[in-house]
This record gives structure tokens, sequence and C-alpha cells, in this order.
């Protein structure tokens, strides 16, 4: 399996806090890859260093053999990312949006077409998508965004909290939407979120990040084998408390 | 492609109904107050131009008779005012149109003919506190008429021929000269100036809300972006931050002219409201001795002309770059101003600098010479690259090229460093990461003390 993500000791220093430090990771074609950590650890800095939003400070990450600081805009053109508590233009209808996203990322009339199609069908908003994004709930919005998210078929989905803000079904119902397409389309996943049951249930292979560090990556079976814990809450609580302590 | 794609997004995100409703509401406000003004100031107009003297005469000797019937032969309507004695605001109450009027008291006649200075009462009524509803030509016209007719009568009593009076009256045969820089003109000073002042009245106020439109528009579309946290998900998108940057540049550009040209084309037309019926004024209050000389005289633009201070082609040219650059320099300013806004509060008042570095520049060229005034003032002043835009137009009108150059130069300068910060910033991680929010500072404050307690 070729690796679509390889994140080599990457590391972000603020002016005073290490934010990432030598962070190395991969993901394969069609894998889905959580990344999971307590609030400040670093995994949105991570995130939005392997989105090209930020410069990291050492180390490279090489999306689809394009390396985030030679070469962003190749790599943008390869990813898409949806970041928590996202927004989208409010006075847009979400057609419009879909249609302005979508013309980001393919200039062809046809494939701009195809991309909103695709996005009409993954987030189930029917009708409701000719009315202004301005009247949509919290969770519309985030189907809005996810399906904007995928519409483009990216090598590499970087989604940060994919399902903050759902209700339950419509949680189930993303989960599967992202086990399906790594399955079948083979889009590979990059996913930061709270929610162990989550990531348990949707990720081939965990890493977990604390204060800057990513303590340890595996598939979760294994690691909860390792731990000799009962479920990746577990795996979790001892690995951050492990780094507490050193 | 992709850039008309985000030019497209920003033009939607300005030009929405809210503000086409704007704009009409500002025509709409402009031709209305052109119209009041068009109606009020052709009001003065007509009573100033029509011949209706406002007498009331308590005298019945026959001077005064033969006086007005003098007045009568010579077209002039005699408007006869019935006053109380003792009470002379009975008067306007007799007659609510009544502006002022001249009482002629008894012995006046008697008066005139013993060769003594006879008495007459000048009455004016103040109407109201607007500038306008006390603009009057007074009772000046009835007081010149009974004036030469008097001073006539009292020539002939001495022997002097009309002719001769005429002499007295205006002994000097004045031609006024205006000299600007090292050119000369015959003509007074008071026209060029008032023409000068028209034409300088309608470019600031432009450059005005050129500033303001441009700077709030690009100030509110980078702000919401990182409010609305959409920011990210645009830069995370296989286009360059220039690209996204020089769309909201030119989104906020254009709207900003679309503005400009709305708010040019309605202040034209309440100015030539107002100025028409001004300039009959000035035409119709000219006596009859007075239009000879007129007639000698040059025609304003011509004199303009000939002083060296009306602009061509190339001098408006030049204006217009000089509002470019402007314009550029406030984009470049509000693209740092709009990174800095984290929250809805502060981006409102992120516009205040650029407000206050136009106000400045805009009073002080309103009200004085800039290169009158102190050095220290002067370096101060000098150093706000707005002010510059203002003096512009008088600079070239006035020759002082080197001035304006200079000027031109150092706008230049700032724009490219202003825009050297802006661009550094937008395309480093500050975009994301900088934030001026004094509110979210004094709310930690708050937070972390209570958490020692």
């Amino acid at each position: 399996m070729a690796n679509v993500l390889e994140v080599k000791e990457l590391s972000k220093q603020y002016s005073k806090v290490l934010a990432a430090n030598k962070v190395s990771f991969e993901i394969g074609e069609g894998e889905i890859f959580a990344l999971i950590g307590p609030n400040g650890a670093g995994k949105t800095t991570t995130i939005r260093m392997i989105s090209t939003l930020l410069t990291p400070t050492s180390g490279d990450a090489i999306v689809a053999g394009h390396s985030i600081s030679k070469e962003p805009e190749k790599v943008r053109e390869c990813i898409t990312y949806l970041p928590d508590e996202a927004g989208a233009y409010k006075q847009m209808t979400g057609i419009k949006y879909l249609r302005f996203m979508a013309g980001l990322f393919v200039t062809d009339i046809e494939d701009i077409n195809k991309c909103v199609e695709r996005a009409k069908n993954i987030c189930g908003l029917g009708d409701r998508l000719n009315d202004k994004i301005g009247s949509y709930s919290r969770g519309m919005i985030r189907k809005l965004l996810l399906a904007r998210a995928v519409m483009t078929r990216p090598k590499l989905a970087i989604l940060d909290e994919p399902t903050s803000g759902l209700d339950v079904l419509n949680a189930i119902e993303i989960r599967k939407m992202i086990k399906k397409l790594a399955a079948e389309e083979g889009m590979s996943f990059l996913l930061s979120s709270h929610n162990m049951l989550e990531i348990e249930f949707v990720s081939d292979r965990v890493g977990i990040i604390s204060k800057g560090h990513l303590m340890v990556t595996g598939r979760t079976d294994e690691l909860k084998e390792r731990y000799n814990a009962p479920n990746l809450e577990d795996v979790f609580e001892r690995v951050v408390k492990e780094n507490e302590v050193h | 492609m992709k850039f008309i794609n985000l030019l497209k997004k920003e033009l939607s995100e300005l030009i929405n109904k809210q503000m086409i409703l704007s704009l009409v509401f500002m025509l709409a406000i402009f031709f209305i107050m052109g119209n009041v003004m068009k109606s009020a100031t052709s009001e003065i107009v007509e009573e100033a131009s029509s011949n209706k003297l406002s007498i009331c005469n308590m005298d019945d000797s026959d001077f005064t008779k033969d006086m007005l019937e003098y007045f009568k032969s010579n077209g002039s309507k005699i408007d006869l005012i019935t006053a109380d004695e003792g009470d002379l605001a009975s008067a306007f109450n007799n007659k609510s149109k009544l502006k002022s009027y001249v009482v002629i008291p008894k012995g006046f006649g008697e008066a005139v003919e013993k060769g003594e200075k006879p008495e007459v009462l000048s009455v004016s009524k103040v109407k109201g506190a607007a500038a306008l509803s006390n603009m009057s030509s007074g009772p000046e016209g009835t007081l010149a008429s009974i004036t030469l007719y008097v001073s006539q009568k009292l020539a002939e009593q001495q022997g002097i021929t009309s002719d001769q009076l005429k002499t007295i009256e205006s002994p000097l045969t004045i031609t006024e000269h205006t000299v600007v820089a090292d050119k000369s003109a015959q003509i007074s000073m008071s026209s060029i100036v008032s023409k000068i002042m028209m034409q300088n009245m309608l470019l600031p106020i432009v450059v005005m809300v050129l500033i303001m439109m441009t700077s709030q528009s690009l100030i509110a579309s980078i702000s919401n972006e990182k409010i609305d946290k959409t920011l990210e998900t645009l830069l995370s998108t296989p286009v360059s931050r220039g690209s996204v940057i020089t769309a909201k540049m030119l989104a906020a550009a254009i709207v900003a002219l679309l503005n400009a040209a709305v708010m040019m084309i309605g202040f034209t037309s309440y100015t030539k409201g107002m100025m028409s019926s001004m300039t009959a004024d000035m035409t119709s209050s000219i006596t009859d001795s007075a239009t000879e000389s007129v007639n000698s005289l040059l025609s304003t633009g011509d004199a303009l002309k000939q002083l060296g201070l009306q602009l061509g082609a190339c001098d408006y040219l030049l204006v217009g770059i000089q509002l470019f650059i402007t314009i550029m320099i406030c984009l470049a300013l509000s693209i740092i101003l709009g990174a800095l806004v984290n929250d809805s509060k502060s981006a409102q008042t992120m516009i205040l600098p650029i407000v206050m570095l136009v106000m400045i520049p805009w009073m002080v060229t309103m009200f004085t010479d800039v290169s009158s005034l102190p050095t220290a003032a002067k370096a101060v002043i000098y150093a706000i690259p707005f002010t510059h835009t203002f003096t512009a137009m008088p600079n070239l009108m006035f020759g002082n090229t080197s001035v304006f150059w200079l000027g031109l130069g150092y706008q230049f300068v700032i724009f490219i460093v202003v825009m050297f910060f802006a661009l550094k910033l937008f395309t480093s991680d500050k975009i994301l990461t900088i934030s001026l929010n004094l509110g979210q500072k004094s709310r930690f404050k708050k937070s972390s003390k209570t958490n020692e307690d």
C-alpha cells in the first residue's frame, strides 16, 4: 500500500511554546488515520501544517509525493481540509457555496457540475440547498462542509472533529460514509476527534499525541492489547498520564 | 478562472440588497436636498430681481407723492404697507410674505425741501434660524431707490447736473486685477476664489467616501472570514494567498468606485440645483451702471485659463494617479487592520485609524494652507500620506509641481512599505494566529485572577 502522507519529524515552535515536537507518521492509500490527544496537545497545529496553513519550524511532510514546504500549492491540489467549527458564507445558498468551492479545485464547468452533484447526494440536504446558509442549523452546515470536503475526490481528506455538532444518527451516517469512501474509492483520511467511540469504530490506525509529542501509533486492537486496556479510552488515558509523569 | 470565481464571490458579498438600497437612498437624499435648496434660493432670487418697493408712507407731502409717482413711472411696483405707528411688527401680521419694508415718516418731504438730512426707518424681520430663511436682499433695493431720488433732488437744489452727481458718487474707475504666481488677469479676486472653491469642494468629498468605503469593505471582508471561520478553508484550497487577497482588494475597489460615482452624480445634481439659482441671483443683482464694466471683464473660465488655474487633461491624469495610489495605501492598510480582527466588535472599530488619518488632513487642508503651518505641525501633517491627496489639486493649480511630485513619491514609498507588510502578514502564519482583541484580553486577565483565587 503506497503512502499518501508521510510526516517526517514535523515541529512547530510558537514564540514560547513547542506545539509539535518531531511528529512522524504515515497514512496509506485508502487508510483512515486518527490523531487523538487532549486539548492543546498539538493535533490542530500538526493538521494545519499538513494543510499548508502553517509553515513548519523544522521537518517536512510529503503529500502524494509533494513536500508541504517546497510545493504547498501542489499539496493543496491533493487535499481538502475541514477545520473544527468551520463556517460557510452565510449569504450564499448551499448550492452556490458548493459551486464556488468546486470552482477553486477544478476549472472545467462539467467537472464543477459533477462535484456539485456528488456533494448534493452526500449531504442529503435536498431542497434546503437552495436556501441561504445563514438559515441552516449547525448540523446542516457540518453536513454541507463534509460533502464539500469529499466532493472533489481528494487523495487525502483532513477532517478536524468531523462529527462535531451532529446528532447521533447523523454522526453514524457520516462515519459510515467515511468508511465507504475509503474502502470503495481509496480516499485516505486524517481525522482528529475527542470521541473515542467514533475513533474506535471508524479508524484503521490511531496516533496519540500529548504535549506536542506523538506518543504512540498503531491499530486500535494492537494498542488495546499492548496496554492491556478494554477500550481505546483507557489506552488514551494511560498514554497521556504516562507522558505527564515523564 | 479560479481568480474570477474568487472575485465573483467577493463582489456578491459586497453588492447586496442593502448596499443597493443605501445607494438609491443616498441618490434620493441628494436629489431631494438639491430641489429643496433650489426652491429656497429661487425664492430669494425672485425677490431680489423683482422691482418691488415695500414702503409704508406716513408723510402726505407733495414731495413724497411725486417720488412714489416717479418710481411707478420707472417701472417699479409699489407695495404700500400699512403699519400702526409705534408698532412696526403689525405690518408683518397683515402680510405674511413680507420680509422687510421702509417707513417714510411724517415730515420727510419737508426735510428734503429744507435741504436737511431726512430720516427713514428700515424694518426687517428675522424669520427663522435656518441660514436661507433670513437670506434676503432686505430693504436695500427700496432704500437705494429712495436715496437716488433724494440725492438727485438735493443735487438739483444745489444746481448740480445728474452727470456731475454720478461723478461725485463714484469718482474712481476701478479695474480689478488678480495675480496668481507670475500671471495676472483682469478679474476680481472674489469671483476667482469662489470658482476655485467650487472646483475644490467635490474632489475631497469623493476622496473621503472612496477611502472610507474601500477600507470598510476590505476590513469587513477579511475579518468576516476570520470571525465566520471560513478563512482556513479558503486558504487550504489550491489558490494562492496572493490571488485571494488580490480578489478582495479588487472587489473593494470596484465597490468603492461605484459608490464614488453615485456620490458624484448625487453631489453634482445637488450643487447644480443650488448654484443655478445662485448665479441667476448674481447676474440679476448687478445694477445698470455695473453692467458695462462686467462686459469689459473676462469670463471666469477665460480668467482661470489666463491665470493658469484651469487644470488640463494631463493634470487630471496626475490627480487620478494620486487617487489610485491613495486607494492602494488604504487597501494595504485595511489588510493589516482586517487581519488583526478576531471578533465583530473589534471589526467595527478597526476603521478608526484610517478615519483619523483622513479626517485630520481633510480638516486642515479645508481651513488652512499646510505650508503656512509651524514646522512641527507641518511635519506631522505632511507625514500623513493622505494629506498629499488633498493638496494634489491645489498644488497642480498653483503650479507647485515639485511639491506635488514629492507628495506622490512619498505616497508611493508608503504604499510599497505598507503593502510589503500586508503581504508578509497575509502569506505568513500570522494571518491565522495574530489578533488584537482587547476585550478578550481583559476577560482572560479576569479569569486567570479567579483561577488564582
